[in-house]
């Protein structure tokens, strides 16, 4: 690419792109939608499922717009007579063999093979051969299956891990129509990141075990969010059937995570749909944990808040939005106070061909987050400093240590369940989990990101920033908050707001002065 | 990377090793060596197995499936064991219309083997039809082993198949 | 044995000279024969003048698509930034055609000069030779040649090296032939770049077929007017071309003629026309890559790369597949569909599918279970098949189906008529 501009007409419309473009994104630009199967922008051009021909005025023949590059004046068609039938005739190849097993199919529904032969297929077959058939499901690995006989041997799995993964565990497997994605009998499809040849499959060839037959796609929410399994912030699709998440899929963010997330990611959401949540704000009365609701439970917390006598210490989870630690740390400074985050650290795993991908060893969706508001991450110290603390308020659950804390009726608790050493608090309420709120994360890279909620918070489960927003409305008798959107404001970052942050993120250096 | 399960006796030690270094200093990379490496692994092996692929891997960098890939596309690599001699037939139109087809049934009821590609019973012989041979002056060419054989008839079949016994 | 026929008086021998003369075949012998003065000759002028001499000639590449070769080699780059290589496409393939091979097996050290000769012009580093994995007699041969030159100094500072195939049509395409070379699936490339630019192992390469680089020898000696003047029709079209004449003709062999030669004369005068109480019936000229033509058609057709295009079909790598009265056209239309759906490297969906399927249809058709629309699907799927995807083989699989179906449609119909319901 340079910094030299194209002009150019693509199905009558001008558009200008840098030089260099393939004919393919400048279509996109063009607001048209060249039909496609090999090509994607994360990978490699290969140039083979011939898909994307399209009319070149003054070529001799049909072009692929995924290979041909923009030139000044070209003019494109997709849509001549020439141009539909060589898109027609790739359909009815590619379908010569195929299965039709759509009712079975995980891919139904969001499969390009499907939708491009419902756009400009053959309404019936030609083909009265006897089709080809290879062994129906072969085992690639821990979350991969594949299924040879959907498969249309575009390559993108195979280029995914040769050029993005660098490990080149698969391989196109024979020639000519015997031909199909191969793998060595002593190797596995299990590099950490190798669950993308899933969604970059096309068609239901290459299908998640995890996700086998949970759902079909047309019964699915999507919902844009950000992955909480580690720092760096993949930009993700949560989808969820009837309330329950069912997957997780990277959402393009060229700044982030390009096309890809790591197969840690994507299957750390099952703790999303846990059953044993807290549904109801739990009162201490005598000696047991009592159901209530929300004013009395907040009137009790003021209460509990006004009574402190002493330090205040804060234990999070660096998965708290930056709404409740934001919140959270208003609260606190109220006391001479300290506050630490638990952070889980693991093994790193970069993406090999990707700068600045990886799946990162501190597996904090909002430490940086944390940071921002004065949570640091000498948690051991702060766990110490709880013994002796007038007020102890954890937020979020799964943190560590709480059964060694004697916190005698001093524990405000913040939670979606309640481990053990949470029994013995002065008052637990129920929090929604990140896919029951909406809220934003500050990734290793101060880059700040909003997710979105994706299904309903069980019970009288509330968003974290929404309890603590109550909670200092009514210590201040100040306003309250009405939405995220209105609690991520109150945090003072500058001018920022969910508007301006937007589905792509922004970097908090370039939006608040230091 | 991966572990092998099966015995495999390493082909690349003394003179065949010395053979793969030799193939290795004729190109920059050291994958351009992987198909004079497969080479070595059939002429010491007779065909290349799947832990034989593990190796050639192990030796120029590569992942096993990348060489299996390669393996499976080039005809003449065998993955599975074959006959002491591998006859390949020419029945490619040229040579076709010149009765190649009657040359291969000669094969096979001479040979014994019976169907293409299925190995005598004596282990001695596998039959194949091959496209063009690039012999078709000749017909019918086919290859015995690393034997170029030109101008086969059906009735000298006999005589040809006396040369390897 | 020799080579299997004795030179016909009306043959224009240059590069078949000493075919069947087992002394031409070693180094000693090839100088005997004058052999390697036009490397020298070469190396005493400047690349560009011998790309100029090339240029001059007008010689095309041999391999079949006929692209002017000094053109060719002018498109690598003046300022060398990294190594240059030559590839020297020997994987002879193409259905029909055996005219390298006896290059090769003859005149190995021809072969060599020429290679040697175009090293210089392209400023090349290393020549690899990629020879077919079937030919094990040849590149014997060329082992050998290859080791008396290098012995004997003449390589310089330039590096060459047999490269061996292992079976794949596909490779004699020139980028799969580099991709085979880089020891990776014998798979086309997508062009641009184009190898001159980007060629094997990404540097600047120009790759030339056997054939055309053993005519550079004798172009440099004689010079480039003496080979454009051989033409007998077009002016298009000069030097001599060897045709591989096979299939039901008698004799076969190889046949070195002035470009423009009648094929009829080629068939009937320097080969003994058909076998006894046979008529010809079909010929394919250009191996069997290129449209059918009918006997009638063959007796116009003058060989050369004009002559054929004028007769709807090509010169190509020049092998003349002839049929006669007893082909059935129909089975052998489908061996050549098989082959190419066997050679098929399965990237293009066009290719991969539509070789197959054409197969089974032909394969059904002769099994007595067409069906009267196959005609049309077969035409269809042809024309679906042809100048879509990224080389030509799926092109090369059409050629044959379709000039087939419009040229003894009466034999296809044979089988619909007797066809089982």
């Amino acid at each position: 690419m340079t910094d030299t501009l194209v002009t150019l007409t693509i199905d009558d419309v001008e558009v200008t792109v840098p030089a260099g473009t393939m004919l393919i994104e400048a279509a996109k630009r063009a607001g048209v939608l060249v039909p496609h199967y090999c090509y994607h922008p994360g990978l490699p051009v290969a140039g083979v499922c011939r898909m994307c021909l399209v009319h070149v005025e003054k070529a001799p023949k049909l072009q692929i717009a995924c290979a041909t590059t923009v030139a000044e004046g070209m003019v494109v068609r997709t849509q001549t007579p020439e141009a539909r039938t060589a898109r027609t005739s790739v359909l009815e190849f590619l379908l010569i063999n195929h299965p039709l097993d759509c009712p079975i199919c995980d891919q139904a529904g969001e499969c390009e093979l499907q939708d491009y032969t419902f756009q400009e297929g053959r309404a019936a077959t030609r083909y009265s051969e006897d089709a080809k058939r290879f062994n129906p499901v072969e085992d690639f690995g821990p979350d991969v299956l594949y299924v040879p006989n959907r498969c249309i041997l575009c390559t993108r799995c195979v280029r995914f891990m040769e050029t993005v993964a660098d490990e080149p565990v698969l391989n196109v497997s024979e020639r000519g129509d015997r031909a199909f994605i191969g793998i060595h009998p002593e190797a596995q499809l299990n590099h950490p990141w190798s669950g993308n040849v899933v969604d970059l499959c096309p068609v239901g060839s290459l299908i998640s075990k995890d996700f086998l037959h949970k759902a079909r796609a047309w019964d699915l929410d999507r919902t844009p969010s950000i992955c909480t399994g580690c720092s760096q912030g993949c930009n993700v699709t949560v989808d969820t059937r009837e309330h329950v998440v069912v997957r997780v899929r990277p959402r393009t963010n060229l700044d982030v995570n390009q096309y890809w997330m790591c197969d840690h990611g994507r299957l750390n959401y099952k703790w999303m749909n846990r059953g044993d949540r807290i549904e109801a704000p739990l009162l201490r009365e005598g000696g047991t944990l009592r159901a209530t609701d929300w004013e009395h439970a907040l009137a009790r917390a003021a209460a509990m808040v006004r009574g402190v006598s002493g330090r205040a210490v804060a234990l999070v989870s660096a998965g708290a939005s930056l709404e409740a630690l934001g919140l959270l740390h208003r609260l606190m400074e109220r006391f001479e106070w300290n506050g630490a985050m638990q952070v889980v650290m693991g093994d790193e795993h970069p993406l090999a061909g990707t700068p600045d991908l990886a799946l990162r060893s501190d597996r904090a969706p909002n430490a940086r987050g944390a940071e921002l508001f004065g949570f640091g991450r000498d948690y051991e110290a702060s766990l110490q400093a709880a013994r002796s603390a007038g007020l102890v308020v954890v937020l979020d659950d799964q943190l560590d240590g709480l059964d060694q804390l004697e916190t005698e009726g001093h524990l405000l608790y913040l939670g979606t369940t309640l481990p053990g050493a949470a029994r013995d608090a002065a008052l637990a309420l129920p929090l929604a989990n990140v896919a029951e709120e909406d809220g934003t994360f500050v990734n290793r890279d101060g880059r700040v990101q909003r997710y979105l909620q994706a299904k309903a918070p069980p019970g009288m489960a509330r968003p974290a920033w929404w309890v603590l927003g109550e909670l200092l409305a009514a210590l201040d008798a100040g306003d309250r908050l009405g939405t995220a959107a209105e609690a991520f404001a109150a945090l003072g970052l500058g001018d920022l707001t969910y508007e301006r942050i937007g589905l792509g993120g922004t970097l908090l250096e370039n939006e608040v002065p230091a | 990377m991966h572990q092998t399960t099966a015995i495999h006796e390493p082909v690349f030690t003394g003179e065949n090793r010395a053979r793969l270094e030799d193939e290795m200093a004729r190109y920059p990379t050291k994958r351009a060596a992987l198909l004079p490496a497969l080479w070595i692994v059939q002429q010491a092996r007779g065909w290349i197995s799947d832990q034989a692929m593990g190796e050639v891997a192990e030796v120029l960098d590569l992942t096993p499936a990348y060489v299996k890939g390669v393996v499976t596309f080039y005809t003449m690599y065998h993955e599975h064991p074959v006959g002491t001699y591998f006859i390949q037939v020419c029945t490619t139109s040229p040579c076709n219309v010149c009765g190649a087809e009657d040359v291969v049934q000669a094969l096979l009821q001479h040979t014994g083997c019976g169907d293409l590609g299925a190995t005598s019973p004596d282990g001695r012989y596998t039959v194949i039809e091959v496209e063009c041979l690039g012999a078709c002056g000749f017909a019918t060419p086919l290859l015995v082993n690393d034997d170029f054989i030109e101008s086969v008839t059906p009735e000298g079949v006999p005589a040809l198949l006396e040369r390897y016994r | 044995m020799g080579f299997p026929h004795p030179p016909h008086p009306r043959e224009n021998q240059i590069l078949s000279t000493h075919f069947g003369d087992p002394a031409a075949v070693s180094l000693e012998g090839w100088r005997e024969r004058g052999g390697y003065r036009a490397l020298e000759q070469a190396r005493s002028i400047t690349p560009e003048a011998v790309t100029d001499i090339v240029k001059a000639s007008n010689l095309r590449g041999r391999g079949g698509a006929g692209f002017p070769t000094g053109l060719k080699w002018s498109f690598m780059p003046k300022e060398k930034k990294g190594p240059h290589y030559l590839c020297v496409n020997a994987d002879e393939s193409e259905p029909g055609t055996f005219k390298d091979r006896e290059i090769m097996r003859w005149t190995p050290h021809q072969l060599l000069e020429g290679t040697l000769i175009a090293m210089h012009a392209i400023r090349a580093d290393v020549g690899y030779i990629y020879i077919r994995g079937e030919f094990t007699d040849v590149y014997r041969i060329m082992e050998a040649a290859l080791e008396e030159a290098r012995a004997a100094g003449i390589f310089g500072d330039s590096r060459v090296y047999l490269h061996r195939g292992a079976g794949a049509y596909i490779c004699g395409e020139e980028t799969a032939l580099m991709n085979s070379i880089e020891g990776r699936r014998g798979n086309p490339r997508i062009r641009p770049p184009f190898p001159a630019q980007v060629g094997l192992f990404g540097q600047p390469t120009t790759i030339n077929n056997v054939e055309t680089l053993a005519a550079v020898p004798h172009i440099v000696t004689r010079g480039g007017d003496w080979y454009r003047g051989l033409s007998l029709s077009s002016p298009k079209s000069s030097g001599t071309k060897l045709f591989s004449v096979c299939g039901q003709v008698q004799p076969p062999g190889n046949y070195e003629v002035t470009m423009g030669f009648p094929l009829k004369e080629l068939l009937h005068d320097l080969c003994g026309g058909p076998r006894p109480g046979r008529s010809f019936k079909a010929v394919i000229p250009g191996g069997s890559s290129v449209p059918i033509l009918t006997a009638a058609e063959a007796d116009e057709t003058l060989l050369d790369y004009e002559g054929c295009v004028e007769r709807g079909t090509m010169l190509g790598s020049g092998g003349v597949i002839v049929f006669d009265d007893s082909a059935d056209m129909v089975y052998q239309i489908m061996r050549l569909a098989r082959f190419y759906a066997h050679e098929s490297c399965a990237q293009c969906t066009q290719c991969r599918e539509g070789t197959a399927w054409t197969t089974k249809i032909l394969e059904r058709l002769l099994a007595g279970k067409g069906r009267p629309e196959d005609i049309d699907l077969l035409y269809d799927l042809s024309e679906n098949m042809t100048g879509k995807t990224i080389c030509v083989l799926s092109d090369s699989c059409a050629a044959p189906v379709v000039s087939g179906l419009n040229k003894f449609r009466d034999e296809f119909d044979t089988y619909l008529r007797h066809a089982v319901a």
